[in-house]
C-alpha cells in the first residue's frame, strides 16, 4: 500500500470515528436513538454469528441470553437492592455463560435442525418460566430506575458493539481457537482427527456467543427502564439476530453488523411510516428468500475482494450427519 | 518398542464382523501396507485405531500408551495423523488455513512459517489462498497429506492417499513419505495400487472378511494362495 493510499485510509477512518463519536451532538434525539439501536443489534448479530456463522450451529434460542442480562440488571437495580448498573453486568454475563455451558454440553451433540429446535425449546421454556417465577414479577414486568441520559446509552451500546467486533474478529479470524471453530463447522470428524477437542471448542463458542447478548440485554433494560418476558425473551429477538446475520453475511467477520444496520433502520422507518412492523416482516421475508437464492454470502459479497463461503445453503437445510457421509 | 500394537481387535456392525480378531504390530520407521478387497475391513481398522469407532474388544497401543477407546483428538495429540478415503477437508477455509488448523499445539506464532514450508514442499504454494473446496481431487489429497505433515505425528495412517492423483503429485507424495520415514516417522498405508505398495512398503498385511489372511514382504504375499483366493475368489489348491 502506498503512503498516499494509507494516508487517505487513515483520514477516512478518522472522519468516520469523529462522526460516530459526536453523534449525540449533531444527529438529534431521534437519530441518536436509531443509532443506539443499530449498535445494539450489530453486537447481537455479531454474537449470534459466532455460533451460527463460525461454528455452524444455528441457534433459535439466543433471546434467552439477552433476557438473562436484562433480568439480572432489572432485578438487581430494583429499589431495595440498589445495585450499581455496572456491577449488574458481570452477574448477567456469568449467568448467561453458566446456562450456555450447561445447556451446550448436551445440545451441541445435535446438529442442523435438531440443534435449532432444541435451542428454540430452551428459549420457550425460559420465557414461560419468567412469566411464573416471583422475582421477575411475571407478565407485569419490572420497572428500572433511570439515572442516565440518552447519550450515555448511545456510548454504552457503541462501546459494547466495538468491543464485540474486536473480540470476535481477534478470536475468530486471528487466533488458533478461531481456526478450530471454523474447522468443526466444516467437518467435525476431520477436526477431531487433527487433534481438536471439538466438544470443548463448541461449548466455548456457545459461551462466547451467549455472554455478549447478556451485556446488550443489560444495557437495553437500563435504557428502556421497563422489561417483561415478552420484551426481552420473545422469539422475535432471536429471529432478528438470525436474519441480520443472514442478510449481512453469515460467517463473515463484519457482515452481520452491516445486516443489522440496514434492517434496524428499515424497521424504524416502516414503524414511523405505517405504525407497525407488519410490512417490515414481509420485506424481511422477501429479503431472506432473495439472499438464499441469489446472494448466499449476503450483502458483504457485493463488496469486491470479499471471499464467498456460501454457508447459507449448507447450514440452513437439514445437513447430513458426518457419520452417514463417511 | 513398537509404534503401534493391535491385539485381537474386534468390531461388528449388526451381524457383520467388520474386524474380527486382528493382531499386528508396526515397528519404528516401517512402511506397512494394508491391502485387501473392498469390504475386507481395512478402513474400519483405521477408524478403530484412530478412535472414530469404539472397538468391541481387543487392545490398541500407540508408542506404548493404551489408546483403546480413547477419544480421536487425544489419539491425534498422542502422535497419530491420518488421511481419509474421501479427503476430509475444511472446504470453506483456504488451503493455508487448512494447514494451520493442524497446528493444535506448540508455538502458534511459528505455525504460519511451518505452513509455508509444507506448501512449498508439496508444491501447492500457488493455491495457498484458494478455498479447499475449489481444489481438484488430486490437490485435495495433497492438501490432506500436507495437514498431516503439519501435525508432525510419529505414526501416519494413509487411506488411499494417491487414489485419483496426477502422476506428478503422486511422486511428490511418495517422495515426502520416504523422506519422513528417513527422518523417523512410521507409516501404515491402505492402498489398491499394487505397484505403489510394492515400491514403498517393506511389509504387507492382507485382510479379507475382517481378518488378516497373510503378512510379509510383498513378493511373498503376492504368491500366497490365501491372498489369491481373497482377490480372485478361487479355492485354495
Amino acid at each position: 500500500m502506498s503512503r498516499a493510499s494509507l494516508a487517505a485510509r487513515v483520514l477516512v477512518l478518522a472522519v468516520v470515528a469523529v462522526l460516530v463519536l459526536t453523534v449525540p451532538g449533531w444527529a438529534g434525539d431521534y437519530w441518536t436513538r436509531i443509532l443506539t439501536g443499530v449498535c445494539m443489534w450489530a453486537g447481537l448479530a455479531l454474537a449470534w454469528n459466532v455460533l451460527g456463522g463460525y461454528a455452524g450451529y444455528i441457534s433459535f434460542g439466543h433471546a434467552v441470553f439477552f433476557g438473562i442480562g436484562a433480568y439480572a440488571t432489572a432485578v438487581l437495580m430494583q429499589p431495595g437492592r440498589h445495585w450499581n448498573f455496572f456491577l449488574t453486568l458481570p452477574v448477567g454475563v456469568a449467568a448467561a455463560a453458566l446456562l450456555a455451558a450447561v445447556v451446550g454440553w448436551p445440545t451441541l451433540k445435535l446438529r442442523g435442525a435438531y440443534f435449532a429446535i432444541a435451542t428454540w425449546a430452551l428459549a420457550e421454556a425460559i420465557l414461560q418460566l419468567a412469566t411464573v417465577v416471583g422475582f421477575t414479577n411475571g407478565s407485569s414486568g419490572l420497572v428500572i430506575p433511570s439515572f442516565a441520559s440518552s447519550s450515555f446509552f448511545y456510548y454504552a451500546m457503541l462501546v459494547a458493539a466495538v468491543l464485540t467486533f474486536l473480540t470476535t474478529y481477534t478470536l475468530l479470524e486471528r487466533s488458533r481457537w478461531g481456526y478450530q471453530v471454523k474447522a468443526l463447522r466444516d467437518d467435525e470428524a476431520t477436526a477431531r482427527s487433527v487433534g481438536i477437542d471439538t466438544t470443548r471448542v463448541k461449548i466455548q463458542a456457545f459461551v462466547l456467543s451467549a455472554v455478549i447478548p447478556a451485556v446488550f440485554g443489560a444495557i437495553d433494560a437500563y435504557w428502556i427502564t421497563f422489561i417483561n418476558p415478552q420484551s426481552v425473551l420473545a422469539a422475535d429477538i432471536t429471529d432478528q439476530m438470525v436474519v441480520m446475520a443472514l442478510i449481512g453475511g453469515l460467517g463473515h467477520s463484519w457482515g452481520p453488523a452491516l445486516g443489522a444496520a440496514l434492517l434496524f433502520v428499515v424497521n424504524r422507518q416502516f414503524v414511523a411510516e405505517f405504525g407497525d412492523t407488519t410490512s417490515y416482516i414481509a420485506v424481511v421475508g422477501a429479503l431472506v428468500a432473495l439472499v438464499v437464492l441469489f446472494l448466499p454470502d449476503g450483502l458483504v459479497s457485493l463488496i469486491p475482494g470479499v471471499r464467498r463461503l456460501g454457508l447459507v445453503r449448507r447450514l440452513l437445510p437439514l445437513s447430513r450427519p458426518e457419520a452417514e457421509r463417511r | 518398542m513398537s509404534v503401534l500394537e493391535v491385539s485381537d481387535l474386534r468390531r461388528a456392525f449388526g451381524g457383520i464382523q467388520a474386524v474380527g480378531g486382528v493382531t499386528f504390530a508396526v515397528q519404528p520407521q516401517e512402511i506397512v501396507g494394508i491391502i485387501g478387497p473392498n469390504g475386507s475391513g481395512k478402513s474400519t481398522l483405521f477408524n478403530l485405531v484412530t478412535g472414530v469407532y469404539r472397538s468391541d474388544g481387543g487392545a490398541i497401543r500407540l508408542l506404548g500408551q493404551d489408546i483403546t477407546r480413547v477419544a480421536p483428538h487425544r489419539i491425534a495429540r498422542a502422535g497419530l495423523g491420518r488421511t481419509f478415503q474421501i479427503p476430509g477437508l475444511f472446504v470453506n477455509m483456504t488451503v493455508r488455513q487448512n494447514l494451520l488448523t493442524a497446528a493444535v499445539h506448540g508455538d502458534w506464532k511459528a505455525a504460519p512459517a511451518r505452513a509455508d514450508a509444507v506448501l512449498e514442499q508439496l508444491d501447492i504454494t500457488h493455491v495457498a489462498g484458494d478455498l479447499a473446496g475449489s481444489l481438484s481431487g488430486g490437490q485435495q489429497r495433497l492438501l490432506e497429506f500436507g495437514r498431516v505433515l503439519m501435525q508432525d505425528p510419529q505414526l501416519i495412517l494413509l487411506d488411499e492417499v494417491t487414489a485419483g492423483v496426477h502422476p506428478r503429485l503422486r511422486e511428490i507424495i511418495l517422495g515426502a513419505i520416504r523422506r519422513l520415514r528417513d527422518e523417523g516417522r512410521t507409516f501404515v498405508v491402505i492402498e489398491h495400487d499394487m505397484e505403489l505398495v510394492r515400491t514403498i512398503c517393506e511389509r504387507v498385511i492382507v485382510m479379507d472378511a475382517g481378518q488378516i489372511v497373510a503378512q510379509g514382504p510383498f513378493e511373498e504375499v503376492a504368491n500366497d494362495p490365501h491372498v489369491v483366493e481373497a482377490y480372485l475368489g478361487r479355492p485354495v489348491t
